[in-house]
């Protein structure tokens, strides 16, 4: 682990890393002075089995859940406890676990919500803008799911909504995006799609941290792959490393 | 919708506002038409209750908070309105904006506590908040008049008493309009949306940068702006403040009805709301006195709501019409997905 990089400050080719995270719940330590650094524009994986911890991590950096201690910084940056919209306003999106979309919106405005509005004019200005609704249906376009702009969300399918989830989050133009098991529940053929967009989006620049348990997906779309096992990793590396680690195969992949 | 045919894209704001100019043409035409001042106080009261309860439905209709505990706004814009007055000497419209402002600057503490705890738990703050005031102000008799009342001058006194209930009438409508004004300004913007992201889900909409809790502070801000103006107003006119009455859990009870019985997500919902339930309750104290009655038809209408419409009238009204008049705009789940296929090709052509 890289503990002494992460260290120094405002490093801006660095992306998202923790020292020494740790939080507890009652009694059960869920992440435990876990050091990690995921590397900036490549798709990190993040394994483990469950209750290792993954989701907690997720949420301590996202500013979702406090960190009991230890330090979170983004690109050099200090972003430990901050508010979450502040660390979205920093670059970072993420989906939810279980899809997380707004089941009383429609898909359109489940995409425009995420558009930015910093002064007082943009914020009293209509939500429905023509540059925000071209954005917008450019995302929809690309997930396939254009035709069901003026659906409710709640009205789509688990696949489209998994989907819409990340067309809303591209649409706050992150330029780190953390998945939390994107292929949970979805049909093969949408998660060879899902993870060609993860590819294509991450040719075009964008840094990606995905917790999976979908091993073929995982393999196949991580450059890097960080193992988490009771709370702190346990191993790190390119997919084929850790295919043949054995302290994984021991811990997660249970051969 | 985007494959809305031709005819119905610019019909359908030509219906809305020929809507709006006849219900805003009754509305004014109402104190002409009727012929004793007990039915112009009756309008009034229901004026009243429609500002109260667009005003609750800045926070209710949007952020999804609901507050019984609004009661205390108006409660509080009524007793700042009267007590400047009195106590300060100001004539009676700079006291009533000045109550107004002070009870927006107290909400933002108020607002900042209370905003913490969702669900249930900002249900109990908020009435919580209610209690406490009424026994402040029953028991700060010396300078609220306690129990036995307190009597706010009126600001018109050469006026007859028909006269001035015109004139409240009027004001209480110019009111009415103005809350609506914002809260359509509101509903349409960018920082609406993001309100309307906190009601369906909060924790995601800060994941997606919406700075939550700013957002909400405002919104209660805004709402207790009109609350207190309303609760000011309504001093003015009545002249007669009792805490009982004006720090009432009913209060803020009835908001939410009327509220919930129009549509909270409907710009005129709340205002429909408080024109069946005003009617309501005034139907029941004419006809059963000064009974628990009016309680009972309350609970029951309550009941219904949640049972059968809860969604509110509008949205239910509208549904049918369309499933009657407009079946090609109903909602997606009635679309099958060869008909999105074909639209979808058509479209694709279209663009081409």
């Amino acid at each position: 682990m890289s503990a002494i990089a992460a260290s120094s400050s405002h490093d801006r080719s660095r992306s998202l890393e923790t020292v020494d995270l740790t939080r507890s719940f009652g009694g059960v330590t869920a992440v435990s002075s876990a050091t990690v650094s995921f590397r900036h524009g490549k798709v990190n994986g993040l394994i483990g089995p469950n209750g290792s911890g993954k989701t907690t991590l997720f949420n301590c950096v996202t500013g979702m859940i406090k960190p009991d201690s230890g330090r979170v910084t983004y690109r050099g940056n200090d972003i430990t406890g901050n508010a979450p919209h502040r660390i979205a306003r920093a670059g970072i999106g993420r989906s939810f676990q279980l899809c997380r979309v707004f089941p009383r919106m429609t898909v359109l405005d489940n995409l425009l919500v995420a558009t930015r509005a910093t002064d007082l004019k943009a914020q009293l200005g209509s939500a429905r803008d023509r540059d925000g609704i071209d954005r917008a249906r450019g995302w929809l376009a690309r997930m396939g799911i254009d035709h069901l702009e003026n659906a409710e969300a709640r009205n789509l399918s688990w696949g489209q909504q998994k989907l819409l989830e990340l067309a809303g989050v591209l649409m706050g133009d992150p330029e780190t995006i953390l998945l939390d098991e994107p292929a949970g529940g979805v049909n093969p053929a949408l998660i060879g799609r899902i993870g060609t967009l993860v590819r294509q989006l991450n040719a075009e620049g964008k840094t990606f941290i995905i917790v999976e348990h979908n091993m073929d997906m995982v393999m196949s779309i991580c450059d890097h792959i960080i193992v988490f096992d009771r709370g702190r990793p346990i191993a790190e590396g390119p997919p084929a490393m850790i295919r043949s680690d054995p302290r994984v195969l021991e811990a997660y992949l249970g051969v | 919708m985007r494959n809305d045919s031709e005819p119905k894209r610019w019909l359908g704001p030509i219906v809305r506002l020929a809507a709006i100019a006849i219900g805003a043409g009754l509305i004014l035409a109402f104190p002409a038409s009727v012929d004793n001042p007990y039915m112009l106080t009756v309008g009034i009261g229901i004026l009243n209750y429609a500002v109260l309860a667009t005003a609750w439905n800045f926070v209710g209709g949007f952020t999804g908070y609901i507050s019984l505990g609004h009661g205390a706004l108006s409660g509080l814009g009524a007793y700042a309105t009267g007590l400047l007055i009195t106590v300060a000497g100001l004539p009676s419209f700079v006291a009533l904006f000045i109550a107004t402002a002070l009870v927006a600057v107290l909400a933002i503490p108020i607002g900042a506590a209370a905003l913490r705890v969702r669900g249930a738990s900002f249900v109990i703050v908020s009435i919580a908040l209610v209690l406490i005031l009424l026994l402040v102000f029953q028991s700060w008799a010396s300078l609220t008049g306690g129990s036995r009342g307190f009597v706010v001058p009126r600001p018109f006194p050469e006026l007859r008493r028909a006269e001035h209930h015109m004139v409240f009438f009027y004001l209480f409508a110019g009111l009415l309009a103005a809350a609506l004004l914002v809260w359509w300004v509101i509903d349409r913007s960018r920082f609406g949306l993001g309100l309307k992201a906190i009601r369906e889900d909060e924790d995601k909409s800060e994941a997606l940068g919406i700075p939550t809790f700013a957002g909400k502070l405002v919104a209660f801000v805004v709402s207790a702006a009109f609350t207190g103006l309303a609760g000011g107003l309504y001093a003015l006119w009545f002249g007669d403040l009792d805490p009982v009455f004006q720090f009432s859990v009913l209060t803020g009870s009835t908001m939410v009805l009327m509220a919930l019985l129009g549509g909270v997500r409907h710009l005129f919902g709340p205002l429909l709301g408080a024109v069946v339930v005003g009617s309501g309750l005034e139907y029941f104290k004419l006809e059963y006195g000064d009974t628990p009655l009016h309680l009972v038809g309350t609970g029951l209408l309550l009941f219904g709501v949640v049972m059968f419409v809860p969604e509110g009238v509008i949205p239910a009204l509208s549904g049918l019409f369309n499933r009657l008049f407009a079946p090609r705009e109903t909602s997606i789940r009635e679309v099958t997905a060869a008909a999105l296929a074909e639209s979808r090709r058509r479209e694709g052509e279209a663009d081409r």
